[in-house]
């Protein structure tokens, strides 16, 4: 007879909580974070945009949206460390308008093609989001998200097919340092070269 | 037999070189690179420091890098004056369902390889992937002509021997720019090469005496992807710092992917947790010198990650310039 209530107890509880809503389920929710984003990239893209507006509007996605300061100190790698506090903060001011102007270009072929967001999966202290974008001839390219929340989400990388962004632009920004004799300041200069047009 | 031989060969080198040049990423549009700002005078230390080499190219896994670097600018001579206009006009010429009836009917003919890696590797869904996908589409999809299987949710996987060479554990061994062909290495050049001379249809070609047959093919396939690339690559010519070692960089993380074959559900291993897990990078001589500046960085990145099993492949490829330089 007791057993019998507690089972029902215990469902109750069950329903309960089931039934409680999502607290501010947009912010809390990763997917939605993603998928809101990829959206309003897709129609930063778009073909009807011109391309010094877009590249302005790529800069406000990237500076609401992803981790300049951590993505910066890994792009830059163990020359983060003997970089001065002033190439630092250049060296992340530079980053994000190289990469404004780099992806809103690199990522042109995808305007127009339909983007959703699928599931998270917790991966360490970040969170990946797994995504995909249906080309209009039907093939799907896969885009992971990795995401950390330092109240609210911050993107740090994004796999499109397996490449990561973060990785390449690592890889490149170290060869052109060497090329500069192992000098922070030749790649800052080399970048503001780059952007300036 | 002896006679035929060397048409065997010679069919089998012919596919190799345009599965390579298929491998894309190859060569891009124009050879213009920013003029670079004089590299800075070394910061002078007190103490007397052994000047470093030039080119300090010691730890981006590429000990070729000049002789790659030369050959790279060669390709986008030929890429340039050559490629991109072939390209242009293969999209000019054929309206785009016939070009992807072309690309759908190479693919088709690439399975019996596809298959023969699927099976190598012990990946029996894979291989029985490629083998439903090659009957779905050479019989309802009137020879290959149509990716059917695709359609009814067979995605299209690819397999070589490079990737069967890379799970049994064989490194790539240095990054190697090949001309006209693009980014490969040692182990995925000698693959392709295997690859075309087990194929079956370079086989039927070279015992009917049709060289020029698997010439076409490899000739087509090449056409076809340079087509698909024309943009991408142009864009990420024009935009990047360095286009050697953007290409470089790309062309090994893809390869990475393809080897994990991943699925869906497998997060890439994130490099700014994976960075925890590789030895303390050692900085070049010269910058070792300069003093420390600002406060030790410490944050979340530093902190030892779990790290899943795809991440040993990416270390390998493109965590490789972060070990430390063996100078």
């Amino acid at each position: 007879m007791t057993r019998r209530w507690f089972a029902i107890l215990a469902l109750i509880c069950c329903a309960v909580t089931a039934a409680a809503p999502p607290r501010a389920a947009a912010q809390a929710d990763p997917v939605a974070f993603i998928n809101q984003l990829g959206v309003q990239a897709i129609q930063v893209l778009g073909p009807s945009v011109p391309a010094a507006p877009r590249v302005q509007r790529f800069r406000e996605l990237l500076a609401g949206n992803f981790d300049l300061p951590a993505i910066g100190r890994f792009v830059l790698g163990r020359y983060w460390r003997v970089a001065t506090p002033e190439q630092q903060q250049q060296f992340i001011g530079l980053l994000q308008e190289y990469l404004a102007q780099a992806y809103a270009g690199r990522l042109a072929q995808y305007a127009g093609e339909k983007f959703s967001a699928l599931s998270a999966q917790p991966q360490g202290e970040e969170t990946v989001v797994f995504s995909e974008i249906t080309r209009n001839d039907g093939g799907k390219i896969r885009v992971e998200w990795h995401l950390v929340n330092n109240g609210g989400w911050k993107i740090v990388d994004a796999y499109v097919a397996g490449v990561s962004m973060a990785v390449t632009e690592r890889d490149e920004f170290a060869a052109v340092i060497q090329q500069g004799g192992g000098q922070v300041q030749y790649l800052l200069d080399r970048l503001r070269q780059k952007v300036a047009g | 037999m002896l006679r035929r031989q060397p048409q065997h060969v010679l069919s089998g080198l012919v596919y190799a070189a345009a599965l390579a040049l298929s491998g894309a990423f190859a060569s891009g549009a124009s050879a213009q690179q920013p003029t670079p700002v004089a590299p800075p005078p070394r910061v002078v230390a007190p103490a007397p420091v052994v000047a470093p080499s030039p080119v300090d190219t010691g730890d981006a896994g590429d000990p070729w890098e000049s002789t790659n670097r030369a050959i790279f600018g060669f390709n986008q001579q030929v890429d340039r004056a050559v490629l991109v206009p072939v390209a242009n006009a293969y999209r000019t010429v054929l309206p785009s369902p016939v070009r992807d009836m072309i690309h759908d009917f190479l693919q088709n003919l690439n399975s019996p390889i596809i298959f023969a890696n699927d099976v190598l590797q012990v990946q029996p869904g894979l291989a029985a992937e490629t083998a439903g996908r090659a009957m779905i589409n050479t019989t309802i999809g009137f020879g290959g002509l149509f990716d059917v299987a695709a359609k009814m949710g067979i995605p299209f996987h690819t397999n070589d021997l490079g990737i069967t060479l890379a799970t049994y554990g064989v490194d790539s061994g240095p990054y190697l720019m090949l001309p006209v062909l693009g980014p490969s290495n040692p182990r995925d050049l000698f693959g392709d090469v295997a690859d075309s001379f087990g194929d079956p249809g370079n086989i039927v070609a070279s015992d009917y005496h049709k060289l020029y047959a698997s010439f076409a093919r490899g000739l087509t396939s090449g056409i076809d992807e340079r087509s698909r690339n024309i943009e991408s690559l142009a864009e990420i010519e024009r935009t990047s710092l360095d286009y050697y070692a953007t290409i470089r960089s790309l062309a090994r993380q893809r390869r990475a992917a393809q080897i994990r074959h991943q699925k869906e559900d497998v997060p890439n291993a994130a490099p700014l947790q994976g960075a925890s897990a590789l030895p303390a990078p050692v900085p070049a001589k010269n910058v070792a010198e300069l003093p420390a500046n600002g406060p030790a960085i410490s944050y979340r990145m530093m902190s030892p990650q779990p790290a899943i099993n795809s991440l040993a492949d990416l270390q390998k490829s493109s965590m490789a310039p972060a070990a430390a330089p063996q100078r």
